[in-house]
Order: C-alpha cells, then sequence, then structure tokens
C-alpha cells in the first residue's frame, strides 16, 4: 500500500501550454474543413485549398457531368463534341479528347482539370501536372462509379449536396429498374457498338451492366476483350434474339436495320431489330439511365413477341 | 567567302526566321515583343510557361527530327545509289514502331515507349546488317532488298497490333505512326546526334561523291568501298533512330529534302550533307507550326502538312530542272 502511496504524481502542465494545445486542437478542424480532399479514379488523392472556380474537362461526358450536378458555370473549356447540355457547347475548346492543345489549356489558367483516364493521352495529361495544374483522373466503369464520380466532382466544385441528391437519384433510378426487370425471363442479345469492323460489348463494360439490369443475356459478354470485334458469322452463328445498336448519328437505325439481309435470324423474325441513341447508352454521364430504361423497355417488347410459351 | 559558307549562312539564317515564328505562333496569340520579353528573361509567368515549356522543347525537337531525317536520307540515296531510297526504307522505323506499339499496348510511361523504339530501331538494323551480309557478297542491292523485306515483315506486325489494340489506344497509336511532335520534351539528345553526325560525315563527303558513281568507279579512284558504306549505313541508322524515337515515323522529309537540295545545290555531298540538316530542320519546324495553327484548338499531325508544303515546291523544282 505504502509503494502506492508513494508514487508521485507528475506536476501538472503549466496553464499557457494547455491554452495553446487547447486552440491548436481547435484550429486543426477548420484548417481540414478549408481543404478538399478526394480520390480520384487513378487512385490518387486530389487535394484543392477551395471549391475549383476554372475547370477544364477533357471529355464530353465529363463536361456533361460538371453541369449535372449544377458546376457548368465553373466550366471555363472543353473538347469537341461536348454538346450537351446547349450551354456546354458554347465554351472554349481546348482540342479533342485524343489530342489536346495545351497551349489553350494553360492559357485558361485552370484550378482543375478533369481527365478522362483511358481516353486522353496519359503523356499530354502527365506534361499538364508537371506544368503544375491539378488533375482529377476519372473512369467510371461501372453505374456505381458513376454515381460515385457525381459525388466527387460535385465535392472538388463546391456543390456537395446537389451531387449527394443526384448522384442519389442515379442509384434510385438503377435499384427501380433492377427490381422491374432483372428477374425477367432472359432475353440472348447482341449489341452492336459499331459497324465495319463490327464490334460489340463485354459484361465488363457499362452497357453490359445495363443489359444485366434489364434481364438481357450478352451473348458475346464472355468475350476477353471490352469490345470485342466480332465476324458477321459469329452473331448468325449466336443467333440472337434481339439486336440493339447505336449508329453513327443520333437518329441512324441503318446499322441495325443492315440485319434484315439475314432473314433466317430470330431477331428479324420477330422485328427485334432496336435502336438506341449512342449518347444516351454510349456515355458514361446520367442520361445513361434513359438509354438504361429504352433498353429494358425494349427487351420487354421482345419478351411480349415471344410465341405464346416462352414469354 | 566561299559558295559553302553563302549556302550554309542563308540556310541558317532561315533556321533562325523559322524558330522565332515557331516560338511566336501558337493558338494562344503573343506578340512579337512578348517572345523577345520571354527569350531574354522576363515575361509574365503564363508566358514563360507557354514557350518555355510547350513551344520551345517542341520547336526544337522539330528542328532536330527535320534534320535528322534529311541527312539520313541524303545518305541512304548515295548509299543504295536509289532516288526512292528514304530513312525507312530499310525498315528501321518499322522496327520502332513495333517498339513503340508494343509498349503503349502494355500501357507503358513515355520514357518507355521513347526506350522501346530506340530498341526496336537498333534491333532492325542489326537484323538487316546481319542478314545482307549473308555467306555470298555483298552488294547494295542486296542491303536494299534485305531491307525492304525486313520493312515489310514490321509492317505486317504493326497491322495486326492494330486489329488487336483497344479502341482506346488506337488513336496515340496512329499519332505515333503518322509522326506526331506533341509528346517532344528533350530535344537534347537529338540535337547532339545530328551535329555529330554532320561533323563526321562531312568529311565523308569527297568520297561519298565518288561512290555516288558506282562502287568500282569508288574503288578505282582509291575508295575503301566496303568500309565507307558500313559507315554510312550505321550513321544513317544512328540518325533514323534517333529521329523516330522522339517523333515517330514522320514520312516525306528524309525522301524529298535531299532531292530538293540536289535540284537546287547540284550533287555534291559535301554541301548536301550540311545543307540538309538545315534544310530538313526549317522544313519540318515550319509544318509543324502550321499543324499546331491551322486548324487550332485542334491538332493536326506534323506529317500531313510536311507533304502538303513538301509537294508542290518539289513538283515545281523538278519540273524546272532540266
Amino acid at each position: 500500500m505504502s509503494a502506492i502511496r508513494s508514487v508521485t504524481v507528475p506536476p501538472a502542465p503549466p496553464p499557457w501550454i494547455v491554452a495553446w494545445v487547447v486552440l491548436c486542437l481547435l484550429a486543426l478542424p477548420v484548417k481540414v474543413l478549408g481543404e478538399i480532399r478526394v480520390t480520384d479514379d487513378a487512385g490518387r488523392e486530389v487535394h484543392l485549398a477551395k471549391p475549383a472556380q476554372r475547370i477544364v474537362s477533357l471529355s464530353p461526358h465529363l463536361t456533361e457531368i460538371l453541369f449535372h450536378v449544377g458546376a457548368g458555370e465553373q466550366v471555363v473549356g472543353t473538347v469537341s463534341f461536348s454538346d450537351f447540355p446547349a450551354a456546354a457547347g458554347r465554351l472554349p475548346v481546348v482540342g479533342s479528347a485524343g489530342q489536346l492543345d495545351l497551349e489553350r489549356i494553360l492559357a485558361l489558367e485552370p484550378d482543375l482539370v478533369v481527365a478522362w483516364q483511358s481516353g486522353n493521352p496519359s503523356r499530354q495529361v502527365t506534361r499538364l501536372e508537371q506544368l503544375g495544374l491539378t488533375v482529377y483522373y476519372s473512369e467510371p466503369r461501372r453505374l456505381a462509379d458513376l454515381a460515385d464520380t457525381l459525388e466527387q466532382l460535385a465535392r472538388l466544385t463546391g456543390v456537395p449536396e446537389s451531387g449527394a441528391a443526384r448522384a442519389e437519384a442515379l442509384r434510385q433510378g438503377v435499384r427501380a429498374l433492377t427490381a422491374q426487370y432483372a428477374h425477367r425471363p432472359q432475353v440472348p442479345l447482341f449489341y452492336q457498338i459499331w459497324d465495319k469492323p463490327l464490334m460489340t460489348i463485354n459484361d465488363e463494360h457499362i452497357i453490359g451492366e445495363l443489359i444485366g439490369l434489364c434481364g438481357g443475356h450478352n451473348l458475346f459478354g464472355e468475350l476477353p476483350a471490352l469490345v470485342p470485334r466480332l465476324g458477321p458469322e459469329a452473331v448468325l452463328a449466336a443467333d440472337p434474339e434481339v439486336i440493339v445498336g447505336g449508329g453513327s448519328g443520333e437518329d441512324n437505325r441503318a446499322w441495325v436495320d443492315d440485319w434484315r439481309r439475314w432473314q433466317d435470324l430470330t431477331a428479324v423474325q420477330r422485328d427485334n431489330l432496336f435502336f438506341i441513341p449512342p449518347s444516351l447508352i454510349q456515355r458514361q454521364t446520367p442520361r445513361i439511365l434513359e438509354g438504361a430504361a429504352l433498353l429494358c423497355e425494349q427487351l420487354e417488347q421482345a419478351r411480349q413477341r415471344r410465341p405464346e410459351s416462352g414469354r | 567567302m566561299n559558295r559553302l559558307g553563302i549556302i550554309l549562312a542563308v540556310l541558317f539564317i532561315a533556321a533562325l526566321l523559322v524558330m522565332g515564328l515557331s516560338l511566336g505562333l501558337g493558338s494562344v496569340a503573343l506578340s512579337p515583343g512578348d517572345v523577345w520579353a520571354v527569350v531574354t528573361g522576363g515575361g509574365e509567368p503564363l508566358q514563360r510557361a507557354l514557350i518555355l515549356e510547350l513551344r520551345l522543347p517542341r520547336t526544337l525537337a522539330a528542328f532536330a527530327t527535320g534534320g535528322l531525317l534529311a541527312v539520313a536520307g541524303a545518305l541512304m540515296q548515295v548509299l543504295l545509289r536509289n532516288p526512292l531510297a528514304d530513312p525507312y526504307v530499310l525498315g528501321i522505323s518499322g522496327g520502332a514502331a513495333v517498339g513503340a506499339l508494343l509498349s503503349m499496348l502494355a500501357g507503358l510511361a513515355t520514357v518507355l515507349v521513347s526506350g522501346a523504339a530506340f530498341a526496336g530501331a537498333l534491333l532492325s538494323t542489326l537484323l538487316v546488317f546481319g542478314l545482307a551480309h549473308g555467306t555470298g557478297s555483298w552488294t547494295p542491292v542486296r542491303l536494299l532488298l534485305t531491307g525492304v523485306v525486313v520493312a515489310a515483315g514490321w509492317g505486317a506486325l504493326i497491322s495486326f497490333l492494330l486489329a488487336v489494340s483497344p479502341g482506346a489506344q488506337l488513336p496515340g497509336m496512329l499519332y505515333w505512326l503518322m509522326g506526331d511532335l506533341s509528346h517532344a520534351s528533350h530535344p537534347g539528345p537529338a540535337l547532339i546526334v545530328l551535329l555529330l553526325a554532320v561533323l563526321l560525315a562531312w568529311p565523308l563527303g569527297r568520297s561519298l561523291n565518288v561512290l555516288a558513281r558506282g562502287s568500282l568507279q569508288a574503288a578505282a579512284l582509291g575508295v575503301s568501298v566496303r568500309p565507307l558504306e558500313w559507315t554510312v549505313y550505321l550513321l544513317a541508322a544512328a540518325l533514323t533512330a534517333s529521329a523516330v524515337t522522339l517523333a515517330g515515323t514522320v514520312g516525306f522529309v528524309g525522301l524529298i529534302v535531299p532531292h530538293m537540295l540536289r535540284l537546287v545545290l547540284g550533287n555534291d555531298q559535301r554541301i548536301i550533307l550540311p545543307a540538309a540538316a538545315l534544310a530538313g530542320g526549317i522544313l519540318l519546324t515550319l509544318a509543324d507550326t502550321l499543324a499546331r495553327t491551322v486548324i487550332a484548338p485542334q491538332q493536326l499531325p506534323v506529317g500531313v502538312i510536311t507533304a502538303m508544303l513538301g509537294v508542290p515546291v518539289f513538283l515545281y523544282l523538278l519540273h524546272r530542272s532540266r
């Protein structure tokens, strides 16, 4: 007992140290709050001292996302084909996604560059980083990534609430379509993303995910390449029940209609040749939900056209 | 001042003017005053970044690439005694392209793409060197055929790589194959290679003049033909490899610039070789300036402009000559 009593209590620290420590602790959260940190799709941390006010977007889909979350007014430069919404089309252009004009980007003095990891030349974007610009890499591969991208870009641009709401709306829309269609009888289909050479997509592609949530079965989903090239014979052999395609324009059914040459195809016999405007499904933007809804309805039509037993 | 001195002085001044033009023109408008301020160490930070970080390396890279290819082309035409010879005819560019495309397919960094291109060029050079040597006697025709066939082999590999590559990689690959200076950021080594090569080739000029008349005549006049030919081959290969490593396969310059100079200056290699270094640089710098600005902000590959500038000038010179 005596041993315990003899333990000396350490002297209390002088009051000025206590005050200093408390002040530091108080100051800390303020400093962290002022700074914005997000992890981009390349796995790197992006820091901004304050929300970005001058943004250059290096892909049409990123421009569209920025406008969608309400940061459109802060965008000062885009790349060609940034045509949605209409206001985006009036912004200064800094080259095409595949070949950037570094001079123009630099001259716009952006505080944030939003880059498309697989679509922009990595050497040019790396050069922008070397020149001291802050770069956020985006690469939404799945619908869930897309919702995350909405939130992250909204945080970087100072509109986190609107971003969270838009992301939640997207997630909600996906859940609704999944609940309605994912468990319907499967529809074997071929999605044509390009003509000459004939190209489709596999299950890893975001369109593959849409096909899954609409209760479709991508006949070429198992192929290793993300965007496999096929011969027409492979499609004839697989005999899809439905053929869905984009086109070289927003209203150009020529690619899917071309399949009518093959009268033996189930898809042709049941008139299951469907067209979806490419900007609704082939761009990783929130509008993909509209494309998904269209696809789900088309597959439902195909189910209605089945002989009685198969519905 | 002798004729050579005057020609080189004129070309040198033209080169300086074209470089000044290239520094001053771009998709962002800068006045000559701004450029001068930056060159003399002043200017605003943005202007300094535009000129010193973006335009200057690219201008020097364009000049070096053009010079390298033109000298390599001039050497190849003498070596093979064939007016259609260009730096790429023996497959060096094909080997470099396969190296570059493979590394792009693997998603490697910029430096590694350049390294792979250089390794491919070296491999192709040694392959052609070894095969053309063969067991029998060695002739320029044999070298030419070996090179052309090896180049065809590389061509098939390039098509294969393009066919199996994912869509996202294709634009970068096509720009590389068309020749693209937008990535060239370290022109220093290429400029040194160019300078060394011209200094090395200049003393050979007299022997090359004799060689151009045929190897028998050259041998009869006391030129040791075999060592000279191999020196010329390896020199041209080194020049070409440096050029493609820097800027991809920029076409046309290596074929046309030596011919243009011959039409204007006569076929004296002592004049043609140093003049080609300057004239090739001038043509490519001018072409790249236009490629950056003609439809800015869209950027064209430089090869498009080189041919558009060069074809009419060449046809005019050819038409004028007797």
